[in-house]
């Protein structure tokens, strides 16, 4: 059997409340910045939970075309931006210029695209708020007046696919393409698909992005009641930790083959080695408690990858904050990497917890920091959670063991799923 | 390098809007009976489009039997149970303690959905004049419900099915609007070469047919307005087109690896040979006249079945009756089966049971494969003027027994997302 083809990232984009470019975000991660503050979108002055790690860049600045600013939604716009950011670091837009018009065809079928969207929310169904107050629920009247006060083009305003297509309309993507609505999981989803498509030969470049913007009124309630938000600091791993908060925005990689990136001379800032991915089938909310499902999810992306767990040099963890995730999670890593796992990490304390955009804002930052040589500490860790040692998370950055990262994401429906990657320098 | 994997669908459940199981569906659809009719699941006497394809007489707890289950359920998430409870019984076997962590699970997701009675709650506490006001949910009475938020999820219906039949695998949900079930599906078959898993429980499961889902297509236009000649309603490439109907409803697959179906004994329906995807780029909802997109994702289909044209012998059309899906269509099958155009046998099977959206693809792969199976290829109803723009070889009047070589199935979505799949008859596999 041939080696697999070896993957490379000639791209990054990310844009959340800590910043709108890598180094930006990942200064205030370094720094020990965190993004968390009061909310400002609505007036959460009487919440229980009022702060969150909003993105507050005008749209005009992420995505310059106001006109189709009407035609999609919030997270979109998070969306498009992040995966241009990184198709732009690819340097293949340019690249595309110096082909001839076949050439061209050529390109445009063979590049992918994979988002993870968050799927949709619930207020875009607050549209239909005037007209359900004008009918006083009498359904027949609603349904002779909605078109009076709702946008005709509702529908396409909020597709969860439309990072995806707006995303290949403005660059030529025609290829082969998904979009993942798996909770917290469609953003690393999308690597792996987009990896596992470039390996089988169905395209020859993809980019893969996640986004959302998850914390309306409405979820940031229902969360609070189920206990899963912290009032006040997201502290990962910590004995006193008491939930997660959240964050919006969206992070993208750019995925082709090292034989393209090194015949048209791209820069290439690290290496896909593998992805693994399982459920622990517990429902919408629940975790084992035993780590299983992702330590499984572990096994399979080192099997992927061809390597063992001793040649994994950091581990940028999910960490969400919760009690029963970062108990679950440190103990599916004791059980694959025994008494000695390399130095873990996770960045959600700096800004918040992006959903589907979540693991994949993790990958760009597991990625710049291993190429920058260093393990970030976690910021507002106090005291780690003595129930997990030996476990070595720090509040000050450590030294990876080597230039190799997993990276690791939960999600809804005990979705687990771990990527690893290499960096290059 | 290694054989690939050939993949064996050995397993089909269908709750659809011409029957609740897949030998009913199966049967209505060589029928050509039309499963359209005026909607009653609840009052669309008021909007513009009153008709629509329903799951009809689904008694979910006869099928289900499991009130706790039940009540984590929406309607959708129903009729994937019923689906796919029928789909593992039929192949014989289902996930285990010892083997749950090699099976898979991909699934074509509806939009996240609220329940309208659930949003009129909201709508009461949060917007009574009309204008959201956020606090309303502080108030005391305000009646939270964490059962709701959870059935509400992007991913609920994957947790929910997961967590039943015990999977513990590769687990996955898409949503492309109307490609969503085909793409679940290839996304399945790439998962099991690469050895991901031995199993998957794969299809799609939507409604749509609710206030806020109606509402969002007949502000598009898209839906097709004949409310006093439902049956009717939904005449994929007739010259009179004018749009498509509403349905829901679930299919489910399993598949299993080639060699292991044959040596446990299962019966095989077909391989699933190929899986095709492209992006249109040209509108949101519109595809292009000339058939671009979806002609790439038929040829990569085709490709990736390492099949040519010349096996095709029937095309489950994505047809939905709208003037511009079912033209681009056309021009897509004319540029990729050539001179063969005359021969292969099209058919929407959207004119008995409407457009299921997310659950469209899944459904109709499960067509494909009954249709290998029985050799026939099931009507387009509903056709009798031609339209000089789809100019292929309609499956007219009633259905035609035909030995099937291979069979496709286009599904393409709203965002330009284009699906193809092809089946191949176990006959010329072996």
């Amino acid at each position: 059997m041939n080696p697999p083809k070896k993957i490379v990232f000639t791209g990054l984009g990310a844009v959340c409340g800590a910043g709108r470019t890598v180094d930006e975000i990942f200064d205030a991660v370094v720094n020990g910045r965190s993004a968390i503050a009061p909310i400002t979108q609505f007036d959460a002055t009487r919440w229980p939970v009022r702060i969150a790690a909003e993105c507050n860049i005008e749209n005009k600045i992420l995505v310059p075309d106001r006109k189709l600013h009407k035609s999609i939604s919030r997270t979109d716009i998070f969306g498009i931006y992040a995966a241009e950011s990184a198709i732009a670091q690819s340097g293949l837009p340019e690249h595309r210029e110096t082909l001839d018009a076949a050439a061209k065809i050529r390109f445009n079928d063979r590049s992918g695209i994979y988002a993870g969207s968050g799927g949709g929310n619930y207020g875009c169904n607050y549209d239909f708020f005037q007209s359900m107050a004008a009918a006083g629920g009498d359904l027949k009247k609603f349904g002779g007046q909605f078109s009076d006060s709702v946008n005709p083009m509702w529908l396409l305003k909020n597709l969860p696919n439309n990072v995806l297509c707006h995303v290949g309309i403005r660059n030529h993507f025609k290829g082969t393409n998904a979009c993942i609505t798996n909770h917290c999981a469609g953003g690393v989803m999308a690597v792996a698909e987009a990896a596992a498509a470039i390996r089988a030969g169905e395209a020859d470049r993809a980019a893969a992005v996640g986004h959302d913007a998850p914390f309306e009124a409405e979820t940031l309630f229902h969360y609070q009641r189920l206990g899963l938000l912290s009032p006040e600091i997201v502290r990962p791993f910590d004995r006193d930790r008491s939930g997660t908060v959240f964050g919006e925005g969206a992070a993208s990689v750019m995925l082709e083959t090292a034989v393209d990136a090194e015949t048209r001379g791209a820069k290439t800032l690290g290496e896909f080695l593998g992805s693994g991915c399982a459920t622990e089938a517990t429902g919408v909310l629940d975790v084992r408690p035993d780590g299983d499902g992702l330590s499984r999810a572990i096994e399979v992306a080192l099997e992927d990858a061809g390597i063992t767990s001793k040649e994994v040099g950091m581990i940028v963890a999910h960490g969400n904050g919760t009690r029963a995730s970062d108990a679950s999670e440190a103990g599916a890593i004791r059980r694959v990497f025994g008494e000695n796992p390399p130095p873990v990490t996770g960045f959600k304390w700096a800004y918040g917890h992006l959903i589907a955009a979540s693991g994949i804002m993790d990958l760009v930052f597991a990625l710049t920091a291993l190429r920058q040589k260093v393990v970030p500490g976690i910021s507002t860790l106090n005291l780690a959670d003595p129930e997990f040692a030996p476990f070595p998370v720090s509040k000050t950055a450590q030294q990876p063991r080597n230039n190799v990262a997993l990276v690791l994401c939960r999600g809804f429906g005990g979705m687990d799923v771990a990527l690893l990657v290499r960096a290059n320098p | 390098m290694t054989q690939r994997r050939r993949i064996a669908i050995t397993g089909i459940g269908m709750v659809t809007p011409v029957g609740n199981d897949a030998r009913t569906t199966w049967a209505n659809l060589q029928a050509g009976r039309s499963g359209l009719a005026t909607i009653q699941h609840f009052d669309a006497g008021g909007f513009p489009v009153r008709i629509g394809a329903e799951v009809k007489n689904f008694d979910a707890a006869a099928v289900i039997n499991n009130s706790k289950l039940l009540k984590h359920s929406t309607r959708s998430h129903r009729f994937a149970l019923a689906a796919a409870e029928e789909a593992l019984t039929d192949a014989g076997i289902r996930p285990a303690i010892s083997d749950g962590h090699r099976w898979g699970f991909c699934v074509g997701a509806g939009m996240m959905g609220v329940d309208f009675r659930e949003l009129e709650i909201v709508q009461k506490f949060c917007a009574p004049d009309g204008e959201f006001q956020p606090d309303g949910f502080l108030a005391d009475n305000f009646p939270a419900d964490p059962v709701a938020f959870c059935r509400s999820q992007t991913n609920s219906g994957l947790a929910l099915l997961t967590r039943h039949f015990k999977i513990r695998g590769y687990a996955t949900a898409v949503h492309t609007a109307c490609a969503s079930g085909g793409q679940a599906l290839g996304t399945a078959l790439k998962v099991m070469r690469r050895g991901h898993a031995d199993f998957m429980l794969a299809g799609g499961f939507d409604s749509m047919l609710n206030p806020i889902g109606l509402s969002a297509f007949c502000l598009l236009g898209a839906l097709s307005t004949d409310n006093d000649a439902p049956a009717r309603a939904s005449r994929p490439f007739d010259l009179t087109r004018n749009g498509f109907v509403l349905g829901e409803g679930a299919g489910f697959l399993v598949l299993e690896n080639w060699d292991s179906a044959r040596k446990r004994g299962a019966k095989i329906y077909a391989e699933l040979a190929g899986d095709g995807n492209s992006l249109s780029c040209y509108r949101i909802t519109d595809s292009p006249p000339d058939g671009d997109g979806p002609i790439q994702a038929i040829k990569q289909a085709l490709a990736d079945a390492e099949m040519s044209a010349d096996e095709i012998d029937y095309v489950n059309a994505h047809g939905t009756s709208t003037q511009m899906n079912d033209k681009s269509e056309c021009a897509a099958l004319r540029a990729v089966l050539q001179s063969r155009v005359e021969d292969v046998l099209v058919s929407s099977t959207k004119s008995c049971m409407g457009h299921l959206i997310a659950a469209a693809g899944a459904v109709e792969a499960a067509v494909c494969a009954l249709a290998i199976r029985d050799g026939i290829a099931p009507v387009n109803a509903n056709y009798s003027q031609p339209d000089p723009d789809c100019n292929v070889n309609l499956v007219r009047g009633k259905s035609q027994p035909r030995k099937i070589r291979a069979a496709m199935s286009n599904s393409l979505g709203f965002g330009g997302s284009n699906s193809c799949l092809v089946f191949r008859n176990p006959e010329v596999v072996e």
